[in-house]
């Protein structure tokens, strides 16, 4: 080990252009060429769009200058709480009942030859279409927007635990069946660790299509929190705001993906790197 | 009585849209208690299938398991089972996969530390508890499936092509720690094995198998004296194991 990274020290001291062997340095000029592209971009923006109307275009700086204001006034704040206490209680919810029921599916075949149709089907249809009868059952309000949180995040869950479960190594299962492990234990230590990154994968997949679904519901069902923002203010002309609640749902989805990611790797610590 | 008797063992396999596949025929055997015995014949010839039966793994056409007189009819705690490959658990250390078979065992938990240790220095993995599967060098993965076999103090130790899978110098000290090992603790041990040096080094006897369908063909008892761990790379000129090592040989090309 000493010996190697002595051996790599040496070979870059030992001279010829050591910028692009040295990957922090390459790392760098690529954030940069990407924050500089950003910033293009925003330009070329801001000055094709200074003439047309207001309205119905919005430029960077307005934008800026809006999330600003909204930021100050406290309804940006207000509008994130509301819908992230939403959206987590759906995606929590989904979670749970997709790993339950994936499990339940993964290991008993009768429940899956029950259950696997309608949720092949379920997972292909455009849920939207079942928003305007679903609000018919569950009303307008909370209650509704988890549903359909719920309903969108779900079946990603189950179909990935499905797979993981069904799918672990038969050798595992051996070391199990050999030194007569409970079927506990066997859930537990064997099972569950094979099938995380399945489960993970599948839950990378139900943020996604919950925040969309927490859009939706926002915009169909009693308007609040961000998507009701971005309703409103494009209802009142106010462009350059309803770009706001844009931008944070944006943050917010990556931030949550690379928390995920995150959470995923602190159960993979066992993989090689 | 034998401590472990297999009688008229018959395995066959269902083939899908042909003739099942017989992978064992008739199989007969009766192994004294401490006694070490080794499997070689050519693949295919059905000696994991035999192991993965007495441990209970797979379930017999026909016939009958035994041990101390008992019918054997799944997998129990009295057998220590070494796989040949995919043995660990990867997402567990040696310690926890140690642990793995402990708390199976039902041993509680408090507990689990000291015996690990125990095994684990008897392989000679002193202080490697904590690592991952994926630190370990082949060889020493083994000897963790060895050791948590031995954790569970059976009275039968099966093991299947342990040290198939590595290189010959490794090979060449596992199979001398074996011989130690063994030794020392007198248990009855079923080995598998490719390597007619090695069944000659470590067994008492050794069962040649024949292939479709899976036959005993031979017993060849290995007159070499014990402890034999004490005699190092002399063992390997004793006359009584080259003239094993070459009569093994031509039955086993005759076989292929
Ligand atoms: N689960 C199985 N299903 C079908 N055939 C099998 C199965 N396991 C083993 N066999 C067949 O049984 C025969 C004996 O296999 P095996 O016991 O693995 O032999 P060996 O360990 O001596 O190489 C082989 O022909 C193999 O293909
Ligand atoms: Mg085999």
């Amino acid at each position: 080990m000493q010996r190697s990274a002595q051996a790599s020290a040496d070979s870059k001291s030992a001279g010829e252009p050591a910028a692009a062997s040295d990957p922090n340095r390459q790392r760098r000029r690529e954030r940069l060429l990407q924050i500089g592209t950003l910033v293009l971009l925003l330009a070329v923006w801001e000055f094709a769009a200074r003439d047309a109307n207001k309205l119905l275009v919005a430029v960077p700086s307005d934008i800026a200058i809006a999330t600003w204001e909204l930021l100050l006034n406290g309804e940006l704040l207000s509008a994130t709480l509301d819908s992230m206490s939403t959206f987590v209680l759906g995606f929590v919810i989904a979670s749970v009942i997709g790993i339950v029921v994936g499990f339940a599916m993964g290991t008993n075949r009768t429940v899956e030859v029950i259950l696997d149709p309608y949720i092949n089907a379920l997972y292909a249809m455009p849920l939207v279409a079942l928003i305007p009868i679903l609000m018919l059952w569950v009303g307008i309000g909370f209650l509704a927007k988890i549903t359909i949180i719920i309903l969108f995040a779900v079946f990603p869950v189950i179909i990935n635990t499905v797979t993981g479960v069904k799918n672990v190594d038969r050798h595992y299962l051996d070391i199990g069946k050999a030194f007569m492990a409970s079927r506990f234990m066997v859930y537990r230590r064997i099972i569950a660790p094979y099938a995380l990154p399945y489960v993970a994968s599948g839950l990378r997949i139900a943020l996604g299509r919950g925040i969309i679904a927490m859009i939706v519901a926002e915009f169909l069902t009693s308007i609040s929190g961000l998507g009701g923002l971005i309703i409103n203010y494009t209802n009142a002309f106010e462009t350059a705001k309803a770009f706001a609640p844009v931008l944070v749902v944006a943050l917010l989805a990556n931030a949550l993906t690379v928390l995920v990611q995150k959470v995923e790797e602190r159960f993979g610590r066992w993989r090689r790197r | 009585m034998p401590k472990l008797s297999v009688r008229n063992l018959t395995k066959r396999f269902p083939v899908s849209g042909g003739p099942s596949m017989t992978a064992l025929d008739g199989v007969d055997l009766d192994v004294e208690e401490g006694e070490f015995i080794a499997f070689v014949g050519p693949s295919g010839c059905g000696k994991t299938t035999l192991l993965r039966i007495i441990q209970g793994l797979e379930t017999a056409t026909s016939g009958e398991i035994r041990i101390d007189g008992k019918p054997v009819t799944g997998p129990g705690h009295d057998r220590g089972f070494v796989f040949q490959q995919y043995g660990l658990l990867p997402w567990l250390t040696a310690a926890q996969n140690i642990g793995f078979a402990l708390e199976a065992k039902g041993i509680p938990a408090a507990r689990h530390g000291e015996t690990t240790e125990r095994v684990l220095a008897t392989v000679g993995l002193k202080g490697f508890g904590d690592r991952f599967p994926h630190q370990l060098s082949g060889g020493m993965q083994q000897r963790v499936g060895i050791a948590r076999a031995l954790a569970i103090e059976p009275e039968i130790m099966l093991l299947d092509e342990p040290f198939g899978a590595l290189d010959a110098l490794t090979r060449e000290i596992l199979q001398n720690e074996m011989l130690g090992l063994t030794e020392r603790m007198g248990k009855t041990i079923l080995f598998v094995t490719h390597s007619v040096d090695e069944a000659v080094c470590l067994a008492d006897r050794v069962v040649v198998m024949s292939p479709r369908p899976g036959r005993i063909r031979e017993i060849v008892p290995i007159d070499i004296p014990r402890p034999r761990a004490s005699l190092g790379e002399a063992l390997r000129d004793t006359p009584e194991y080259v003239a094993k090592r070459h009569q093994l040989w031509t039955q086993l090309m005759d076989l292929v």
